[in-house]
Parts: C-alpha cells; structure tokens; sequence
C-alpha cells in the first residue's frame, strides 16, 4: 500500500488538473467561455468542499477513511462521465446567452455548477483523506500530489495532438478508475479486479463513441453551419484548438466595405477554431484589377506608398499577407501563433489561398506577436496590427484576454522596427460609447511623446468609414502630396477624415455622422496638452496599457460605476462591459461560497479553542501566495518563449516539480518550528525581489537559443518554487503533532483560497497590473509569517 | 395525449380571456415601451397596437411575448426586443403607398408590423425553416401584402428596386453594395449592429443626390442610451 498510494495520488491529482483544462476548453467551445469560467470556478470549491466534509466527520474518518479511498476514487472518475452525459442532455435545454432574456436559464446555470462540483468534491475527498490518514509521509504524498498535477497538464497537452476535445474527458476519467484499482486491499483485489475491469470499459467506449456537447445555437459556428448548403469540410484537432473549416455558398467577408463599392465580393470558406470565428480562406486568383480591401480605410497606406517590407501581426487566415501581396510587396512576414492555422493555408488549403504562405515572398513565424517584437531586428516600411474588436462591439467580452499587441511597450518596439518612411497601420470597429478608438488613439499618442515626436499631427492620421477608423502613423512627417491622396481616398470612399492636415471642422463628419457629438472632440482632447483631465473625467478608461497590464479591452472604472449607473440605468449597466461584471460576480459567488464553507466546520469543532486564527491565516496566506506567484509566472514566460500554450505547461511542470521536490526535502531542511518562519520569510523576499528583477530579466535574455532560454527559466524558477513547496506539507506536519483536528479543516481552507486566489489574480492583473499581483503575493506569505510568530503553530 | 395537449392548448389560446389578457398586454407595451420612449409616428403605434406579437415567437415563449427584451425562435436567431423593431421601423418613416424591402424575415413580426403601414413589403429569409414558418404564419394572419422569398438576401431584390426602405435584420461586416444600388433615391436602410442579448446600436443609411451617407445611433437596449451633454 505504502508505495502504491503515492502512485494513486499522482494519478488522481493528473486527472483532477486534466478534467479542469479539458472542461473549461469543452465548454468555452460550446457555449459562453466566461461562463465556462464561472463555471470551472465553482466546481472547483469542490476541493474546500471536502475540507468541510472531512472536518464534520473527522473521527470516523480516522477510523474508517482508507477503506473509502478506492470507491472514492472510482466513483470520482465515473462522475467524470456522468457529468459529460449530463451536460449533453441539460445543454439540449440551457444556452448562457438566453439568460439575460429567461431567468429560467439562471436556474439551469446552477444545477450546471452543482454537477461539475461532483467529480472535483469527490476527489478531493480522496486526496484530503490521504493526507488526513498518512500525514506522517506529508512530503512525499505532497511531492506525489504536485508532480501527478504538472504530468496531467503535460499529458493532456500531448493527448490534444491525437484526440477530438469531446474524447478527452472518457480518457482522464480512466486516470481515477486506475487510481482506485491500485489502492484495493490485496485480499479484495482478486474479487475486485474483474468488476474493476468492467468499469473501465465504460470510458474506452466513450473514447471511440465521444459524448458530443451541443453547441449553442448562438455561436458563430451555429449560425454558419443554419445558413444554406453549409458543411464543415476540414476538422483539424491540437493544443491550439479545435479548427473546422466550413463552406457555404452565401459566406462572403469584406470588412468595413465601402459604401462606394459596387464590385463582386467573393464567396470564401471560413475558418473557426473552438466554434468562434476566425477568419476567411482568400486566394488571389479571386482578384483582378481590383481588391475589395481597397476599398476599405486599410488600404490607407496602400494608397500613399508601395511598402517593400510588410510585418502583418497575429495575422490569422492570412488576408491581408494576401493584400500586401497583390499590392506588390516583396517582402512580408507573418507572424500568427497558432500553427496549426499556417500549416493548413501551406498544406491542404494551400490551393485555395493560391500558395500564398509558400510564396517566396511571404514567410510565415509561429510566435507570439509580442514575443516577436522583443526578439526580432528587421526594418518594416509597414507594420500592420491585428484588428481591434469586432464588427458592433464585443461589450466587453474580452476584458480579461491579455493583449500585448496594443500596449504602448508594443507600439514603442514597433516604432523601432521601422524603416525610414515606415508606417504602422492599426484599425478599430466603432463601438458605442467609444472606447477601443480612444484608447488605441491614446497608446499612439503617449508613444510617440515617450519617443520624443512633439508634432503628432504631422505623424498620425485617422480615418473613418462607417463602422471602422484607421490609424496611420508614419515615422517622417506625411507630405503635402500623402495628405491630399488621402482627402481624395476619403472622397472617394465616403470615408471621413478624423485626423488629418487640412480638414476644417465641418468636414469631420461629411459622409457617416454619428449621433454622439462628443467622437470628434474626444480625438482633439487625446492629442491635446489636456489628456489626462480628459481621462479623469471620460467615464470609461481609456488609458493606454501597458505590458505589466495588458487589458486593452478592460473599460469599466470601478469607481464610476454610480456615474455609469445613472446614465444607463441599473439594468442596463452590465451588458456595457459584460465581461468583466461576470469576472466580478463569479468572485463574489466563490467568496461567499468559500465563507461558508470555511465557516461551517467550526460549528463541529466548536468556536472556541485555540489555533483556528492560525490556521486560518497560515494556509489561507500560503495557498494565495503560491496562485499568485503561478498566475504571473505563467504570463510573464508566455511573453518569454513565444508559444502561449507549450510556456504554460512548461512553467506549470517546472514550477510544480521544484514544489514537489521542496516538499520532499521540507522535513530533512525545517527541522524546527523557529525554522518556518525563516523558510515564509526567505519567499517573502525572493518573490518581493522577482517582482522587480523578473521581467528586466526575462527581457535581457529574451533572444538567446531555446536551449539556454530553458536553463535560464529553470535556474529561475527552482528556488522559488522549490521554497514554495515546503509551507503546506510543514504545516500539515505540525498540526499533526499538535492539533490534529485541525488537518481537514486546513485542507479546506487551502482549497478554497486556491480558488479565490485565482480569480482575484485576474481582478488584481486587471485593475493594477502583475507587479501588484507579485506584491499581493507578498502580503499573502507575510500572512503566514504572522500566523506563524503571533500563533506558535505547534502548540495549537 | 399529445392531441390532448393540443386540444387543452387551443382551448386556452382561442379563449376570450386569454386575448383579452394579450390585447392588455400589448396596450400596456405600446405605451410603457414604445410611447414613452419617444415613438411618436402614429402609424407606428397603430401598427404595434394592431398586430399580436404573441404570434410571432415560439410556444415556450408566448407568456413573454410582451416583455421588453429579445426573444429566441430558433437557428440562432431572435425576434427583436419590440422597442427595436418599432425605432427601426420609425426611423425609416414608411409611407402607405411604400413599397419595403426586408433582408432576414426571422420570425415576419417586423415585416408584418410594416405591412400594416405600407403598400407591399418583400422580406427575404435565408434560413429555409424559418422562411417557411413565417410564410404560414404571415398566410395563416391574412398578409396579402408580404411576399416571403426564402433564398439568400445578398443581392437584394433587383427585379423589385428600388425601394423606399430596406431594413437588414441580420447585420453583417459590411453592406452589400447591391442593396445600397437598390434603395431608392432619398430612401433609407436601417441595420442593427451588436449582439441583441448584449448592446445593439442602429445604423441609418440615406441616399441622397447619388451620395450614401450614415448615422451610428446611440446604443438601444432597454431604454434609449443618452450620454451626459457636459463633455
């Protein structure tokens, strides 16, 4: 047994990890991804849940705890199923956008939660049991507990490449079955194996016959695959989603047309990955003498030079590689991430989009745009970034997606980047009241002054059609001759020219007027001396980011609100900056929920006694702290590698190994009790210093070879991870020796905090930046070392 | 039981009671929704007043047919919040001897609504299932003014333009440039841009001595949006 339940755990644990990444990518590919996030938060108290549990019946827990292990664990992994059947049938009948039209829909939106809570309650009833149980070997089932995390998340990365997402859950569900089947006593295994057997043929033939989620009839995949003759004719499944192509003889794309366009604009197949839309599959061969993107405000910089060298950021399906292309550019360079998007448009699409990227004049990079911006050293006579929003707005949907792209550090590397006459070309859809064509306008702006550039005018010109406006910037000033092709392009295209030399005030809104006066004067306050009066008082924030805070989408002004509340009213407040509001409510539902889940032990254990602030305050503080400093790892070595998904796991695996190994080595190093408040200390201070050094640090070295690059993070990441991992397993330790009522109750608190610690991390990233996030952390481990000194742990 | 179900159904539908409550309730939206909120065109109103929306949207949703938001009928598509389909209607300011066209029929409730105003109204649905029950349903009301055409609204209508009015329900990326071809000179084209569960604004587009010209309005949702007049 003694071995085997260090096996069990880790198996657990993997498929604990594994179902949360696999559910919340399920159901962000069927329905509404941020309530998927609410979702997964919840079902996650699952862990402070059986805390709960476990200190109600500690006693007989005791007593009777290991023989529940392997049911436990087994009926864990069935739930896992369960659960999926579950949701088939109840997502037949709740769709999270019909719960601002149908409360009934709220109704369905719990019972979702409550049953996604299932599989992670039980589970964590197993994992708490054991460390109840055979606390004595707290470091190693600690180790056994992180390491089986870190190789879930591996494994589900690498399961991704060969499995459709809807198989997933049948194969992580075999992890529990496994788990359970190891830890039988010897004399019922014979009886047991048989059965056991059985049970797992239930998840192999869920793997060959998956239990499909519908998808919301308001996906945009839905609403392609309604229109006529419509069919998805190429799937393609890996870490970077689930892509589908489909075609359908009515799908055209021509974003922001111009109104004087009187051409044909072609029928494309459009791509989606994970049921949202992508982008539109273009050949060249469509076009002749003309190209429906010149008549688009895109096709300014088109209109004033012939650019040689093109850079075109997270450029997707390629359009306007193709644009550049067919306007005579010799050189261009495509950076988009998602690989699997480049090697279908080179591969099987590659008739369709005309060979575009194995042209000998495209080269395709899969990299993070901004990771390519750090580490890149060309010259570009044209810079093209990713458009901003989506046609009608997003209302806020995306508050919580960092966009590195747009931050003002961004735009300041890609100023760098350009050639003598080079330009950077960045396009925002209108939305209402404006916020992405400020705040875009004001990075530009606060970038061109943090270079030195005191005539912005003369560098910077907007225009605007009727749903979308288009910055410019150029690095020389725009001439005489650049400026009147551009009134004669406005002319042309109805398009209006909000920023530009020689337009009189009158002529600011000639062909697409806008019932909101305030646009024009909002454009001259952003380029005046009186910007930040002007951001003080605007009732959204429209302040530029920055890559230490890279929520370009993020608006709301929480100070605000009551403004915000009385010029739009209380119901409709929310649907402004939706997403956000859901980010706000899932904290408020998970602290209330983890209140009373901390909270209703003490009824059992009484409220009198000593060491439950301690106990409180020590595993609450390390259990936030180790989030925190996760959260900012993650992001910051995104940025660092270039490759958003394969950093995470990297980051996630070294970081919970070095924990692992921390535990492993936490009762040979901290012998005493005087000894942990030196260890809490020591990360106090290593993540105070990482908070400063770290990103300096992870910029210097940024260009070196991949090789050193992961020596590097390694070097990095070990020390503080490795002290990280010593807090948990030394304070269970010591409860044990001196008040072990406490152990359960502790193992909730650390779970439920876990939870909080997660979604206040985005709160914190989003209102102040990571480095406050790291300084958060800070405070959390200084918790700890109070409880520590006021409280003499051991003698609670 | 099935046919009992409908039996029970039909009785309850087809009760004085019951239209009596529908009739209630749509006074009651024509003035707190529609009157209140500044729509003034009496053939607006009257045309809100007359045609029962109870009508238009599926089963499940009847008891809320009335109620001031969205309602899903299926495919992914709504019936607009009533608010929405009466501002659109207004700000394309029908006239008896006009003649509509509308692209995206959903469930025919604004078709309907501007058939009670205008001459002959043409609504094209591209989603075959939703074409044919609004054909039914529009039939089954007695419309002989609306012609439902299920195919694909991209081109317009040609062999009808030009048109007085064109209202796109279903908004897409751009404007196809063959309905701008097909407005009438002086005519107008209405669109609602966003989400309908989220922030929808309207976009009027006038066509006027050869020129098109646009207004973004302010975002519709529950009430008219009205931005503070001190920046």
């Amino acid at each position: 047994m003694s071995r085997r339940i260090y096996f069990s755990l880790g198996l657990l644990s993997a498929s604990m990890i594994a179902f949360q990444l696999v559910l919340m990518q399920l159901i962000s590919a069927v329905q509404w991804s941020y309530f998927a996030y609410m979702v997964i938060s919840i079902a996650l108290l699952g862990y402070g849940a059986s805390g709960t549990l476990l200190a109600m019946i500690r006693s007989w827990i005791e007593k009777h705890g290991n023989k529940l292990l392997s049911p436990l664990m087994t009926i864990s992994g069935l739930a896992m199923l369960g659960i999926l059947w579950f949701s088939s049938v109840i997502f037949k009948r709740f769709d999270t956008y019909l719960i601002f039209v149908d409360t009934t829909h709220i109704v369905y939106l719990i019972i979702v939660c409550v049953s996604f809570f299932m599989p992670f309650f039980l589970g964590a009833l197993a994992i708490g049991i054991i460390y109840i149980n055979y606390v004595s070997r707290i470091g190693f089932l600690y180790f056994a507990d992180l390491f089986g995390s870190g190789v879930g998340g591996i494994v589900l990365l690498a399961l991704l490449w060969v499995c459709f997402p809807s198989q997933l859950p049948a194969v992580i569900a075999m992890l529990p079955l496994i788990a359970g089947m190891l830890i039988v006593p010897k004399k019922w295994f014979r009886i047991l194996v048989f059965p056991s057997l059985i049970l797992l043929l239930i998840p192999v033939y869920l793997v060959c016959v998956p239990i499909q989620l519908p998808v919301s009839e308001f996906k945009s995949i839905s609403k392609t695959l309604n229109l006529p003759e419509s069919e998805i004719y190429l799937e393609r499944k890996s870490p970077y989603g689930h892509i589908q192509l489909v075609r359908s003889p009515v799908l055209r794309y021509a974003p922001g047309l111009s109104l004087s366009f009187e051409g044909e604009v072609p029928v494309v197949d459009m791509l989606f990955c994970n049921g949202n839309w992508v982008g539109p599959i273009i050949g060249l061969s469509q076009f002749d003498t003309t190209h429906f993107l010149d008549f688009t405000t895109h096709a300014m910089s088109y209109r004033i030079s012939t650019p040689e060298n093109v850079l075109i950021l997270e450029g997707g399906t390629a359009l306007f590689a193709g644009y550049a292309l067919w306007k005579g550019s010799g050189n261009i360079v495509l950076v988009e991430e998602n690989k699997e998007i480049t090697d279908l448009l080179k591969n099987e699409l590659a008739s369709q989009s005309d060979s575009l990227l194995v042209h000998p004049y495209v080269r395709a990079v899969n990299l993070h745009a901004r990771h390519f911006l750090l580490t890149d050293t060309n010259q570009y006579d044209l810079i093209i970034l990713p458009e901003i929003e989506s046609f009608g707005g997003t209302s806020g949907v995306n508050a919580l997606k960092e966009q590195y792209v747009f931050t003002t550090d961004a735009l300041a590397d890609c100023w760098e980047r350009l050639s003598g006459n080079g330009m950077i070309e960045v396009t925002a859809w209108l939305d209402y009241p404006a916020r992405n064509p400020l705040r875009i306008l004001a990075s530009l702006v606060e970038m061109l002054e943090e270079k030195g550039v005191t005539s912005i005018e003369s560098h910077l010109v907007a225009l605007r059609s009727w749903g979308t406006i288009s910055f410019l910037l150029k690095k020389t000033p725009f001439t005489q001759e650049e400026v009147f092709a551009l009134h004669e392009f406005c002319s042309q295209m109805y398009f209006d020219a909000v920023l530009l030399p020689h337009t009189q005030v009158n002529d600011i809104e000639v062909f697409n007027h806008l019932e909101d006066t305030t646009f024009a004067s909002s454009v001259r306050q952003i380029i005046s001396a009186q910007r930040e009066e002007f951001y003080a008082a605007y009732d959204f924030n429209i302040r530029p980011v920055r890559d230490m805070r890279p929520y370009f989408s993020q608006f709301l002004k929480l100070n605000r609100l009551h403004k915000l509340r009385d010029t739009l009213g209380n119901t409709n407040l929310p649907f402004f900056e939706v997403g956000y509001f859901i980010v706000l409510l899932t904290f408020i539902v998970v602290v209330v929920i983890a209140i009373v889940l901390i909270v209703l032990p003490l009824f059992f254990i009484r409220w009198q006694g000593h060491g439950k602030l301690f106990t409180l305050l020590y595993f609450s503080g390390i259990g936030i702290g180790f989030m925190f400093v996760e959260v900012v790892l993650i992001q910051q070595f995104i940025l660092y590698f270039g490759h958003p998904v394969f950093a995470a796991s990297a980051v996630l695996i070294a970081l919970l190994l070095s924990s692992g190994i921390g535990s492993l080595r936490s009762s040979v190093l901290i012998k005493s009790y005087g000894q942990l408040w030196k260890l809490l200390s020591l990360i106090f201070l290593i993540v105070l210093l990482y908070a400063i050094i770290l990103m300096p640090l992870l910029r210097i070295t940024i260009s070196l070879s991949f090789v050193w690059k992961i020596l590097f993070s390694i070097v990095l990441i070990f020390p503080l991870a490795f002290f990280m991992g010593m807090p948990f397993p030394i304070g269970l330790r010591l409860l044990s020796e001196h008040n072990k009522v406490m152990i359960p109750w502790a193992w909730g608190i650390n779970g439920c905090f876990s939870v909080i610690s997660t979604v206040l991390a985005a709160i914190i990233a989003v209102e102040a930046g990571y480095f406050w996030v790291m300084l958060a952390a800070c405070i959390a481990y200084s918790l700890a070392v109070a409880a520590v000194l006021i409280g003499r742990l051991v003698r609670v | 039981m099935k046919w009992l179900s409908i039996l029970l159904g039909t009785l309850i539908v087809s009760s004085p009671l019951y239209a009596q409550n529908f009739d209630q309730k749509r006074a009651a939206m024509v003035q707190n929704q529609l009157r209140q909120r500044g729509i003034v065109q009496t053939n607006v109103l009257e045309a809100f007043q007359k045609v029962e929306r109870h009508l238009f949207v599926p089963a499940a949703y009847t008891s809320m047919a009335y109620s001031d938001g969205p309602l899903p009928i299926g495919y992914g598509q709504t019936i607009s919040q009533p608010y929405i389909v009466a501002y659109m209607t207004q700000l394309v300011n029908p006239k008896p001897n006009g003649k509509v066209l509308e692209i995206g029929t959903g469930s025919g409730y604004q078709a309907a609504i501007l058939a009670e105003i205008v001459e002959k109204v043409y609504t094209i649905e591209i989603i075959p299932e939703l074409g044919k029950s609004a054909t039914d349903r529009l039939k089954e009301l007695g419309y002989q003014n609306i012609e439902v055409i299920t195919a694909d609204g991209y081109h317009g209508l040609e062999e009808q333009a030009p048109f007085d009015a064109i209202v796109v329900t279903a908004a897409a990326e751009h404007i196809p440039p063959s309905l701008i071809q097909q407005l009438k000179e002086g005519g107008k084209m209405i669109i609602p841009v966003g989400s309908p569960f989220l922030v929808q604004t309207l976009m009027l587009v006038e066509k006027k001595a050869k020129k098109v010209t646009t207004k973004s309005l302010m975002p519709v949702r529950f009430v008219p949006f009205t931005r503070s007049q001190e920046k």
